[in-house]
């Protein structure tokens, strides 16, 4: 659906993005994580040819980025990470507006994304809070039922409750084969929608994997209390701490070990957990700047 | 691409309306002090008499100059000069802020993410100034018509070429103007060099006509190639001044298409 091969964008001399290759498969959802100046908003701006990349190049729906831009935008929904509209328009005739561009009626489907998202079609762009103007363009984004959804940042400013609605609709478009490509650097977002995620570092790729797969890496989150227990430190406990008598660690060994280390001592509790996204977000950025 | 001329025609059409009312205004205002000045002819006349000959043809009243005492020379003298300033005032504006109104407000990035190519967008951008200059220029045709009608003797071909040389100064503005907002995406820094460069035209010519040394400079302006005495007088824009005119407005033009089709939309 998307595929780029070492595109590059750079402005002037700065660097947005560097030779990204890139591959978005049809009817997933792909988290497009990095923290801010790591070239995700370039790469969005890319593909939609807002801006001229400097080499390489980019396809969608097997069409080029930047000669078939028109025929592309034709079957894609964006959502920028700020939102900017006419702030003399009413909501509605905006959007009305919006899907004149697709030459199609989609009246009911902008009632229903109002109503889920519990936007008033009424009120005046100008008057509208910054999350009431990202359901605008969500629903912009959407009412058209685009083949690819492309969201910058799409849940700044928008309240936990609407958020879970916002990814009902995604799960919803996903179920009709729609592509989205969710650029974000809340990485519990991407951890609950996303079926694969890219690392974005400095504007390179680093990691491509499932969602599923990131999270199964060996390293598990560790907390034993203990009054007996003398635990040693090791090379396989990262972020080793010891509070009152209480061990906290990230243990990347072999668990087995670990049991065999402490089981001549009573244990009062313990608990192993998954490390969440942003742990392993900040493993593979660690990782990435000692190599 | 409908919709989007129709949108964009209704967010302009407030200030055309303004801007009428200013030109037709001052048109009427101008020629219907005209009947009063007629009868006091004689005394303003022997007035101007004593004022430096260089002076007088700064203002189109020197030998071979406008005859004041008949209602176009008047209007010459009168309106046509302010008029023309003012009708060129508004094509600078609309065009400066027309497109770089989108990119300051950041609603170009809305614009270009919908099916539409940057030459649709240009395309659009500029049949909405030049509607709006015909409109605003029928209009005033219409206000000339009623108002030499009324004080005494309408003639159709100084009338229709008043307008054109209007018409011309105004599309010779807009199209620079919105070749300089490619460049300077701050709306209100395009448009005051657009106006500055208005009003600096418009003094240029007047230093090309008072000085003889410097009369080359009135390549540079194109209020000289409109003035009122060749349109009024000799009922004619000179052949040189059309080709110069349509060069401007053709390298003003390229220049709009071919950078913007490779410009980085940049918020």
């Amino acid at each position: 659906m998307i595929k780029t091969k070492d595109l590059t964008k750079y402005y002037g001399k700065s660097r947005g993005i560097e030779k990204l290759n890139l591959e978005v498969n049809q009817g997933e959802i792909f988290g497009f994580i990095g923290p801010n100046g790591a070239g995700k908003s370039t790469t969005v701006r890319t593909l939609l040819n807002l801006i001229f990349p400097t080499s390489g190049q980019g396809k969608i729906f097997d069409l080029d980025i930047v000669k078939d831009t028109v025929k592309i935008r034709k079957d894609v929904g964006y959502v920028p990470a700020e939102v900017h509209f006419y702030s003399d328009m009413i909501v509605k005739d905006f959007i009305q507006y919006s899907t004149k561009f697709y030459c199609k009626d989609y009246q009911d489907f902008m009632e229903e994304l109002a109503q889920k998202l519990e936007l008033d079609l009424s009120r005046k762009i100008g008057d509208l809070s910054s999350g009431n103007k990202k359901k605008v363009a969500i629903v912009i984004a959407m009412v058209f039922k685009p083949k690819l959804l492309i969201f910058d940042e799409p849940t700044s400013g928008l309240d936990p409750l609407i958020q879970s609605k916002f990814f009902q609709l995604l799960k919803d478009a996903k179920k009709d084969g729609t592509t989205i490509f969710f650029s974000s650097h809340v990485l519990s977002v991407v951890q609950k929608i996303c079926d694969r995620v890219g690392i974005i570092k400095e504007g390179q790729l680093i990691k491509v994997e499932k969602i599923s797969q990131i999270l199964k890496t060996k390293a598990k989150n560790i907390r034993i209390v203990s009054e007996e227990l003398e635990l040693e430190k090791t090379d396989d406990m990262k972020n080793f701490k010891h509070i009152n008598d209480t061990y906290y660690f990230t243990y990347t060994g072999d668990i087995s070990d670990l049991l065999n280390q402490i089981k001549a001592s009573k244990i009062d509790d313990m608990s192993m957990t998954e490390p969440s996204l942003d742990e392993v977000f900040l493993h593979y950025y660690k990782a990435e700047e000692q190599s | 691409m409908k919709q989007y001329v129709k949108i964009e025609f209704i967010r302009q059409y407030k200030s055309l309306i303004l801007w009428v009312v200013i030109n037709c205004g001052l048109s009427i205002l101008m020629l219907s002090m005209y009947p009063a000045f007629k009868d006091s002819i004689g005394d303003m006349m022997a007035m101007l008499d004593s004022f430096p000959q260089g002076f007088l043809e700064a203002f189109g009243l020197g030998e071979g100059g406008l005859d004041m005492s008949t209602s176009y020379g008047w209007y010459g003298m009168e309106g046509y000069l302010f008029v023309s300033l003012l009708a060129s005032s508004y094509a600078a504006l609309i065009g400066s802020t027309i497109l770089s109104r989108e990119e300051d407000d950041q609603t170009i990035e809305f614009l270009l993410s919908k099916p539409l190519s940057r030459n649709q967008v240009l395309f659009g951008k500029g049949l909405i100034v030049l509607t709006n200059l015909v409109i605003m220029n029928i209009l005033l045709f219409l206000t000339l018509f009623i108002m030499f009608t009324i004080v005494g003797d309408f003639l159709i071909k100084t009338t229709l070429l008043i307008i054109a040389g209007i018409f011309l100064l105004q599309v010779i503005f807009a199209s620079v103007s919105f070749a300089l907002s490619i460049f300077i995406t701050k709306s209100r820094q395009v448009m005051s060099i657009s106006i500055g460069l208005v009003v600096g035209l418009f003094f240029l010519d007047i230093i090309a006509t008072l000085t003889d040394q410097l009369s080359f400079l009135k390549y540079f302006t194109p209020y000289e190639y409109v003035n009122a005495v060749s349109i009024i007088n000799d009922q004619h824009i000179e052949p040189t001044y059309l080709l110069i005119s349509l060069c401007i407005i053709v390298i003003s033009m390229t220049i709009t298409w071919y950078v913007y089709n490779r410009k980085d939309i940049l918020l």
